[in-house]
């Protein structure tokens, strides 16, 4: 065994709490390890440079690179194997950043906990055997789910870059939320005006089939060929699909669930929402009093909602804007923890509307009372520390956005994941945005937290983008980790097969043993750790590896 | 970590599913969590590639504890493997039971969103258990 180890610095990252260079040292003196090094940035173009190097140099066979998660750079140390004419999976990654010196202070314990897991590696990775990567073919259309505007957008782009697309809405009608809108901000344009442009374009190209008043009724398969069920007013359609846009939306914050702001109870009581659509017709004095609450069902943590909408700030300064042009004698009065009005061009805005004459009170809101007479809005200043008791024709609640009431049902269907707000989690909040941890499964717009009109359009045409790069390949190379099985060892007792969720465990009658169908396997395991011959291994995590793992990593418990 | 340098410290294998347990892992780096040093992770890439065997052979071989975490029921990347999973820790705990080591294999739900809870759980175990293996020297 020819072995090179490669340690990074990450920088400071991994450096300053676990000791790199006496690691090296120690490794240079371990049997099979023919290389031991440690480098500031492994994964710089230097940091690649030194493996081929070393690879080529000295003929090394396995090669574990202790740095980060796995996830992240994956693909770029696997690269440098094939640049090298090694099979990338004799790789071995070791994450001694998200696994280690983040998670601890102490640079002695840190050290003995990289020293072990390195080990456990450099254990494991001798097991490995070279592995070909499996290439199947992939289905050049796109199932997007939700006919919002980010849905609207993937769809589009995706239809002009020539994919067949799927457009699958539950309402009947197209647009979302932003059909409802009167005035989008900034460009004052009617929400509607907005949706009719884009399901313009859709009805009349010929590659795409929308879905109005549908549903998913049940979802499987793979990246390449994923296979849906839907539920149409017509009947059932089944549906083969490359990948998939999930862009569910949101659901607006429902204010009943602040009960002492008496939502629902008095009609001097509406939402962002509600002002819009009715500001023309609402029965105001002369020079009525409004009051604006902002941060309803965002940053409250009693409600359980500690994120910051975003938008809301903006419809609240809007509506400020609306009531000042209409009425200048008005007086309006916003209640806000902090303006946050960051789009391009929000902050000028509040400016605008402070000169306006629109009043910002840093404040808590306690409560409102519906009288007779007025609206009675009670609450602390939190600048002067003081408790204040204010009447109000009419009260405007800037709600927020909530995730979508589907979106525990969707996240089942397709196998993806909810963060703790129940919104879709991104594969990597930074470096794959658009991402889910299952491949060819993307989102967009404010399904995965909440977004504003513009960002949500870009969303979907980034999310299209990214899954046309996928699909667009023809083929997807699949990893090779599926399971295989030994018929030596083989007893035929089928207990695999009855185990086995993808069906992909077949029993020869003739023969008397089972054999696994590669392009079914999903690679779970399951059927590896059933056996109880040990004649099917899953490969890349068989038995082998993971007890020298094991070993490894009880190794120093042993001797203490 | 201030830890009393006489204190026995326990040590834990965990087997962590790729797609969830895993994935919170990284997500408590990343936010900095601290946990103890103590626990150390194997990947794979779903819980119910977990072999009993492997929790014993790291029981035998020392480890002070073991545990499997996977993702919640009906979570399952691969549909129903977790479920199987469940059955073979329940069963595992029953055998583990009878040499008064029940306690020593765990298994959590953690999904790919709850750092904060796999951060809990990983600390709850060990301090249960370096309670007990420092239980004598508080007499």
């Amino acid at each position: 065994m020819k072995t090179g180890i490669f340690i990074c610095h990450c920088g400071h990252n991994i450096k300053h709490t676990v000791d790199v260079k006496r690691l090296s040292a120690y490794f240079r003196k371990i049997s099979g390890v023919t290389v031991s090094e440690d480098y500031a940035f492994v994964c710089s173009e230097p940091g690649q440079d030194l493996i081929k190097e070393s690879i080529e140099k000295y003929d090394l066979n396995r090669v574990v690179v202790a740095s980060c998660t796995p996830g992240l750079h994956g693909e770029l140390f696997k690269d440098v194997l094939r640049k090298s004419n090694l099979n990338p999976f004799l790789l071995r990654r070791v994450s001694i950043r998200e696994h280690c010196s983040w998670v601890g202070d102490d640079i002695e314990e840190n050290t003995e906990k990289a020293r072990r897991l390195i080990l456990s590696a450099l254990y494991g990775a001798s097991h490995y055997v070279p592995l070909e990567e499996k290439i199947v073919d992939v289905t050049k259309s796109a199932l997007i789910i939700g006919g919002g505007v980010s849905g609207l957008s993937a769809a589009s782009f995706l239809s002009t870059m020539g994919m067949h697309v799927y457009l699958v809405e539950k309402e009947a009608e197209l647009g979302g939320h932003v059909r409802n809108l009167k005035n989008v901000w900034p460009i004052g344009q009617d929400g509607s005006v907005i949706v009719a442009n884009m399901v313009k374009d859709l009805e009349s190209s010929e590659n795409v089939e929308i879905f109005t008043s549908t549903t998913i009724e049940s979802f499987g398969g793979f990246f390449g060929n994923y296979e849906a069920m839907l539920k149409t007013p017509a009947g059932e359609t089944k549906i083969i699909v490359g990948g998939v846009v999930a862009a569910i939306g949101f659901s607006p914050f429902d204010p009943r669930l602040k009960p002492e702001l008496n939502y629902g109870k008095d009609e001097r009581i509406v939402t962002t929402l509600e002002f819009e659509q009715n500001k023309d017709v609402l029965a105001l004095p002369e020079k009525p009093r409004i009051a604006i609450l902002h941060c309803v069902g965002s940053r409250d943590e009693q409600i359980g909602k500690a994120y910051c909408s975003r938008v809301c700030c903006i419809n609240a300064l809007r509506v400020g804007d609306a009531i000042k042009d209409k009425y200048k004698d008005s007086y309006v009065e916003s209640f806000y923890m902090d303006v946050r009005a960051h789009p391009k061009g929000g902050e000028e805005f509040y400016e605008d509307i402070q000169e306006k004459g629109v009043l910002f009170t840093r404040s808590n809101i306690a409560e409102i009372i519906p009288t007779p007479k007025g609206l009675i809005v009670r609450g602390e200043d939190t600048l002067f520390g003081e408790p204040f008791e204010r009447e109000f024709d009419l009260a405007v609640l800037s709600i927020g956005m909530s995730s979508p009431e589907d979106s525990k049902l969707i996240a089942s269907l397709l196998k993806i994941t909810l963060d703790k707000d129940k919104f879709f989690l991104e594969a990597h909040i930074k470096l794959r945005p658009f991402d889910t941890a299952v491949k060819g499964i993307l989102i967009a717009g404010s399904c995965s937290g909440p977004k504003d009109v513009e960002e949500s359009i870009n969303h979907g045409r980034a999310s299209a983008l990214k899954l046309y790069a996928f699909l667009n390949l023809g083929y997807a190379i699949v990893d090779p980790f599926i399971s295989s099985v030994d018929p030596k060892r083989c007893s035929g007792c089928r207990m695999c097969e009855t185990a086995c969720v993808a069906n992909a465990i077949k029993f020869d009658e003739v023969k008397r043993v089972v054999h696994v169908e590669e392009a079914a396997c999903m690679g779970c395991g399951l059927c590896n750790a059933t056996c109880p011959s040990s004649a099917i291994s899953l490969r890349g995590y068989v038995d082998s590896i993971i007890d020298d793992e094991i070993s490894a990593l009880t190794e120093a418990i042993q001797s203490q | 970590m201030s830890e009393d340098k006489t204190e026995k410290k326990p040590e834990i294998v965990g087997f962590a599913c790729s797609f969830c347990t895993f994935k919170a892992s990284e997500m408590a780096g990343s936010l900095r969590l601290k946990y103890p040093d103590g626990v150390k992770l194997i990947q794979v890439p779903c819980s119910s590639r977990v072999d009993p065997a492997f929790l014993l052979k790291a029981i035998f071989e020392g480890a002070d504890g073991v545990f499997v975490a996977g993702c919640h029921p009906g979570d399952c990347h691969f549909i129903k493997g977790n479920f199987y999973t469940r059955r073979k820790m329940a069963a595992l705990k029953e055998m583990l039971d009878v040499f008064g080591m029940k306690d020593r294999a765990k298994l959590f739900w953690v999904s790919a969103a709850e750092a904060r809870r796999f951060v809990e759980k990983v600390t709850g175990m060990y301090n249960e258990i370096k309670e007990r293996k420092n239980a004598r020297k508080e007499n």
